[in-house]
């Protein structure tokens, strides 16, 4: 009895000293929450999070802050909704992330100067014209190097509806189906991607299986298509560290310095 | 004296009853008969056993059950000659001991091949950017130790960095360049696309470089795999849906797979895994990223307790650029299919006849 009642003493004892200590560590943790990218840094961000005690929604790299893996391929995803062409699909097996929630300016668009109305000022022909007001908010159109010269910003976007993107025929596309747009000029690609073949899809492998589709501009930047800095068409990013050397090897580059003895 | 009189003349007159019946039982057509030298050899086995297992349970000081456990790992068959019950007992045998060690619920899947299954890769060969997310994403999913010491570190998919090789004027006068390694690109006049051990170990600020290829290679699964062949104890095999892989708990270690395949897929436990306990992915599967012991070898087995059950393996979900494609080549709208339709496809090393299921594209 007296043993018992020492050892709850102690457990009490550990509890209040243990309270203040893991209350901190929460706040730690939730002060700094780990954020990755999936394909393109700066525009496909993920935020890592647990489904169940001890089952990440992503791992992240430590050294290039890149996922590195899916606990949940289908974590923060909606429905695809229709596609020409893929709708042999059931209900509910293509899903995607929304993009609408990365773009920042996206819900001021709608509201405060393009909400439905022709502004004032706007173009009357389709004729490329300089657009201060745009080209201050994101300088990197100023130079569209998207088509070579040979496209403007109300190809892709839509005149009135400036949340939305436009398709061929003049009508409003969403956000997050931009391949409805992009297909448009790059066909061969769309063909591609609606088979898999181009693009990426994660999920279930089988071709009846439930599937999270890459689109268009999680991967690709529409606004910065032709980079100098960049080769084969990707931008560059930091690789992860190089494979352990064979045991008494000391430099990488000896072999290509000083040759192998025939 | 008179049999009567005799205490002991039941036992006696036992005896011989004793021995009509392990006569009895060298007759093959009396039945019932349980006395038998497989029972008899069985009954010393246990006995010997029980004695191992407590001279073990004695030397481990770990209880009796945890020595029983590693006991049995150590006498279990080849898993292919298992029947299906001592199959599931030797999972759960594997489920108590990793979850014992690892301090988290641990399975072991067993599920077998699927029929109308024959699973394949294809990697576009253009696209590829060098970043080696693949191969941490591999490491991730697939247990494989991460210590610092050497050999502790093992990954399956190696990131081999090419030069382009490029047929200019000025040097085709330099004559055929001095060899230094295995040239599997270029030309005759410029020292390109040559693989140096030193070319895995690439480590720009940025990927991709200027005027580099980039050629991830790891197990090809082949149809006719050279390492199923050297096998001695035949404990790499192919499975019906295509891929190789190993019993870990039969490998002997003898490296003569690493020898045989021409790929330079596999990769030897030379030390005691390093496998820290909150990096532990807790999904295993008997043939695939179960934590492997030390003495024995392992190599991509395309993330089996993942695509046994219909999800792509982990390297293909992270590929940053759509590179990794996987699918099932018999069903004619998977995605690998498609591209052995439609694009320009190539296998590594075609002329050994290894008919690798690993197919390289460009588009």
């Amino acid at each position: 009895m007296k043993k018992l009642v020492f050892h709850t003493v102690i457990l009490a004892v550990c509890c209040a000293a243990a309270t203040p200590a893991f209350a901190q560590e929460a706040a730690k943790q939730e002060a700094k929450e780990t954020i990755c990218f999936e394909s393109r840094k700066g525009a496909s961000e993920i935020t890592k999070h647990e489904i169940k005690p001890g089952l990440p929604n992503v791992k992240c790299s430590p050294t290039t802050g890149a996922t590195l893996w899916y606990g949940d391929p289908y974590d923060g995803t909606v429905p695809m909704g229709k596609m020409p062409l893929l709708d042999g699909i059931p209900e509910g097996k293509a899903v995607v992330r929304p993009r609408s929630e990365k773009l920042n300016l996206l819900g001021m668009c709608a509201t405060a100067c393009h909400n439905g109305v022709v502004p004032p000022g706007f173009p009357k022909h389709k004729k490329p014209v300089p657009i201060p007001t745009m080209e201050s908010l994101l300088p990197e159109v100023k130079n569209l190097q998207h088509g070579r010269g040979r496209i403007w910003c109300l190809d892709c976007h839509h005149s009135t509806k400036r949340n939305m993107l436009v398709d061929h025929f003049g009508d409003p596309v969403s956000f997050d189906q931009p391949q409805l747009l992009c297909g448009k000029c790059h066909g061969d690609k769309l063909r591609d991607w609606r088979d898999g073949i181009h693009g990426k899809r994660i999920g279930e492998f089988v071709s009846t299986g439930k599937k999270r589709w890459f689109v268009c501009t999680e991967c690709h930047n529409p606004h910065d298509v032709q980079d100098g800095a960049r080769n084969k068409g990707f931008v560059q990013i930091a690789p992860e560290s190089p494979p352990q050397l064979p045991n008494g090897m000391k430099d990488a580059k000896h072999e290509s310095v000083h040759g192998i003895a025939h | 004296m008179s049999p009567k009189e005799n205490p002991s003349a039941d036992s006696v007159k036992d005896k011989p009853s004793q021995c009509q019946t392990q006569l009895a039982s060298a007759d093959p057509s009396a039945p019932g008969i349980t006395t038998s030298r497989r029972s008899f050899l069985k009954a010393g086995g246990a006995l010997s056993m029980s004695s191992l297992m407590g001279a073990a349970a004695l030397m481990g000081q770990s209880g009796d059950v945890e020595a029983a456990i590693e006991w049995a790992e150590h006498f279990q068959k080849n898993y292919r000659l298992m029947t299906p019950e001592e199959k599931a007992e030797a999972r759960a045998r594997l489920e108590r001991r990793y979850s014992a060690e690892y301090d988290k619920k641990v399975s072991v899947d067993g599920t077998e091949s699927q029929p109308g299954v024959l699973m394949g890769y294809a990697l576009n060969i253009r696209k590829c950017i060098g970043c080696r997310r693949c191969v941490k994403a591999c490491v991730e999913e697939n247990n494989q130790s991460r210590g610092s010491k050497p050999g502790q570190r093992i990954e399956w998919i190696q990131v081999l960095r090419m030069e382009r090789g490029e047929f200019s004027q000025d040097k085709m006068d330099h004559g055929y360049p001095e060899g230094l390694g295995i040239q599997v690109g270029g030309n005759a006049y410029t020292p390109a696309g040559q693989v140096l051990e030193g070319q895995y170990f690439y480590e720009p600020e940025a990927v991709p470089e200027k005027d580099a290829t980039y050629m991830p290679i790891a197990c090809m699964q082949c149809e006719k795999p050279p390492c199923v062949k050297v096998c001695p104890v035949r404990t790499t095999f192919r499975e019906g849906d295509g891929v190789v892989v190993i019993d870990y708990n039969w490998c002997i270690g003898c490296k003569m797979c690493m020898n045989a395949c021409p790929y330079w897929a596999r990769r030897f436990n030379l030390t005691t895994p390093v496998l820290p306990k909150e990096e532990m992915n807790p999904v295993t599967h008997y043939m695939g990223n179960r934590p492997r012991m030390r003495g024995v070898v392992e190599k991509c087995h395309w993330c089996l307790q993942r695509t046994r059950h219909s999800r792509y393996p982990a390297c293909v979900e992270v590929c940053p650029v759509g590179a990794r494609k996987f699918g099932n080549l018999l069903d004619p709208e998977s995605e690998v299919s498609l591209i052995l339709a439609r694009k320009n496809v190539f296998r590594l090393k075609a002329e050994y006849n290894t008919f690798p299921k690993f197919f390289y594209f460009y588009d």
